[in-house]
């Protein structure tokens, strides 16, 4: 499952479009301006990829929509940006913190052998792993669901690597036109 | 299974015993007729029959055993029904005697023939009489007969042999007697011989259904249960895809080593973004620029460099795809497409090479690769 080229061309294709809304903005801004309209951009490129298809795009997009609308707004006017932006993500779950703790305290009263402790400690390890996940991937706290957590989170690694290619290529390029 | 075979050979090698049998039956009437001299005449015709006999394995043991009597008998006819039983009875005492000198477990096997035997043999008179009073009498004489031969093997078995075997003992009789009832209600031939081995064989058929079944009792089948399978293997099939993705994962096992790497691995992405947005930043004020006119670079190096030429390769890049640390397959297949301007600058300080042994990871250049092919 590595990344394909056509959806490096995709991408870089996305990015251009979103570089060049931005350009009038930027021209003559600090560094740091620049690099997070670059950045904004390619994310929101990079999101657009899926066409909402995906929990985390959707999340990306809004995280990125409250940052800078208008540049979301344009860059989507291609694909239904209404349809993107608007759909509903799931609810997050929201649950009375007192009462969990009570229940787990009910739930370690019980003895348990060697064995189940263990097993309750690898447990708890890999759910404090996938609570970690879930901070990093965006929208992964609205992913109630491990195995879409996983899903989605392969999904996000595969467009990251080819969000880096592209990057990655273009920098070089540029550097060496400036070397030129 | 198992133990039945051990004891008794002959259900394993079925069309072995049976020409043994034929054999001995031969050796028994050359014998007798060594005895009897009157009989000579006949009994050579008998040694015939008996040749034709061991040559066609396909008649069952019941055509041969009534061949044999007939030959025995030639004025065989319906009313020696009760003579049958009795001769099939010493028929197997004597070959049982005989064959007992061989050493083989024989006495088993014998008693088991005349148990198989008798239906049959209560139905030959029949086939070749056609009269239905006849037949009435002599089945019950003959399931009299029948009666009294299961006691007698009884008995003989029971000093011998161990419960279970009694048990088996038993259900074959009961088989027997089964088959019995059946010649009564249809009087076929052909069916009652095939009875016993039909039944055999839906023995063994219940015997590997109740195995297969067992089988499977380890599992839990309630739904629950299966739901959580079910979920468990998406899981450890997209992890499996994760080890695949996320480069240096396939040597760690285990949940929370793996996600660890995940993590890491996305997060490292991340910030690899940052700082090469950074970079874009910094590098040039102008980004969309720079792209497009890497684009018209690009377009118009395509049709230059479709075919890479191995003295271009050898010329200018070899250097500095070895500084750079590029392979030299990525030279000849992908790389030259977006090469012009780096044509340019081989005489200068390489900026790629710097930036690959300083920044890059080394898991980036395949990648590289990629892209400059859809380039």
């Amino acid at each position: 499952m590595q990344p394909t080229s056509s959806m490096n061309e995709e991408f870089l294709k996305k990015w251009q479009m979103g570089l060049q809304i931005v350009r009038p903005s930027i021209d003559n801004t600090s560094v740091s301006e620049r690099k997070k309209a670059i950045k904004l951009s390619a994310d929101i490129a990079m999101a657009s990829l899926r066409k909402g298809t995906t929990c985390w795009s959707r999340a990306l997009i809004q995280k990125t929509a409250t940052e800078d609308n208008f540049l979301v707004r344009q860059m989507l006017s291609g694909i239904k940006e209404e349809a993107l932006i608007n759909k509903r993500l799931p609810k997050k779950v929201v649950c009375h913190r007192k009462i969990v703790r009570r229940s787990k305290k009910i739930l370690r009263r019980k003895t348990k052998s060697a064995c189940e402790e263990a097993a309750a400690k690898a447990k708890k390890l890999v759910k404090r792993r996938t609570q970690g996940l879930r901070n990093v991937v965006p929208g992964g706290d609205l992913m109630s669901n491990d195995v879409l957590l996983l899903q989605e989170t392969l999904d996000y690694i595969m467009s990251l690597q080819t969000q880096v290619n592209v990057m990655r290529s273009i920098v070089d390029a540029a550097e060496a036109g400036t070397e030129q | 299974m198992g133990f039945s075979c051990y004891k008794y050979p002959f259900l394993l090698y079925p069309h072995l015993t049976l020409p043994l049998l034929c054999f001995f039956l031969t050796l028994f009437l050359t014998a007798t007729c060594f005895l009897n001299p009157k009989k000579k005449m006949k009994m050579n015709g008998g040694a015939i029959e008996a040749d034709l006999l061991l040559n066609c394995t396909d008649m069952s043991v019941l055509e041969r055993q009534r061949a044999h009597l007939k030959y025995l008998n030639p004025g065989f006819d319906s009313p020696l029904a009760g003579f049958f039983s009795g001769s099939s009875v010493i028929d197997g005492g004597v070959i049982d005697g005989f064959l007992g000198t061989d050493g083989l477990n024989l006495p088993m096997i014998y008693g088991e023939n005349t148990v198989e035997g008798d239906p049959r043999l209560s139905i030959s008179p029949e086939t070749m009489t056609g009269t239905r009073n006849f037949k009435k009498r002599k089945f019950d004489t003959e399931t009299k007969d029948c009666d009294g031969k299961k006691k007698m093997m009884m008995n003989r078995h029971e000093e011998e042999v161990e419960e279970e075997e009694k048990s088996k003992i038993t259900e074959q009789n009961n088989g027997s007697t089964k088959s019995i009832k059946k010649m009564k209600n249809k009087a076929k031939k052909e069916e009652n011989s095939c009875s016993n081995d039909s039944s055999k064989v839906t023995k063994e058929l219940q015997k590997t259904d109740y195995i297969h079944v067992r089988a499977r009792r380890g599992q839990a089948t309630d739904s629950h249960s299966i739901a959580e399978r079910v979920r468990r293997e998406k899981i450890s099939e997209r992890m499996k895809f994760l080890q695949d993705l996320v480069p240096g994962c396939d040597k760690i096992t285990g949940k929370a080593g793996m996600l660890d790497e995940i993590i890491n691995y996305v997060q490292s992405l991340q910030r690899q973004i940052e700082f090469l947005s950074m970079k874009l930043a910094v590098v040039n004020p102008r980004p969309d620029f720079d792209i497009d006119d890497i684009f018209a670079k690009e377009v118009a190096s395509t049709p230059m460099t479709v075919v890479p030429s191995p003295e271009m390769v050898n010329s200018g890049y070899s250097h500095e795809m070895v500084n750079s640390g590029y392979s030299n397959e990525m030279a000849s297949s992908g790389y030259l497409h977006f090469n012009p301007m780096q044509q340019v600058d081989t005489t200068t300080s390489d900026p790629l090479s710097c930036f690959n042994n300083g920044q890059a990871p080394s898991m980036w250049d395949s990648h590289v690769q990629n892209l400059y092919g859809s380039l």
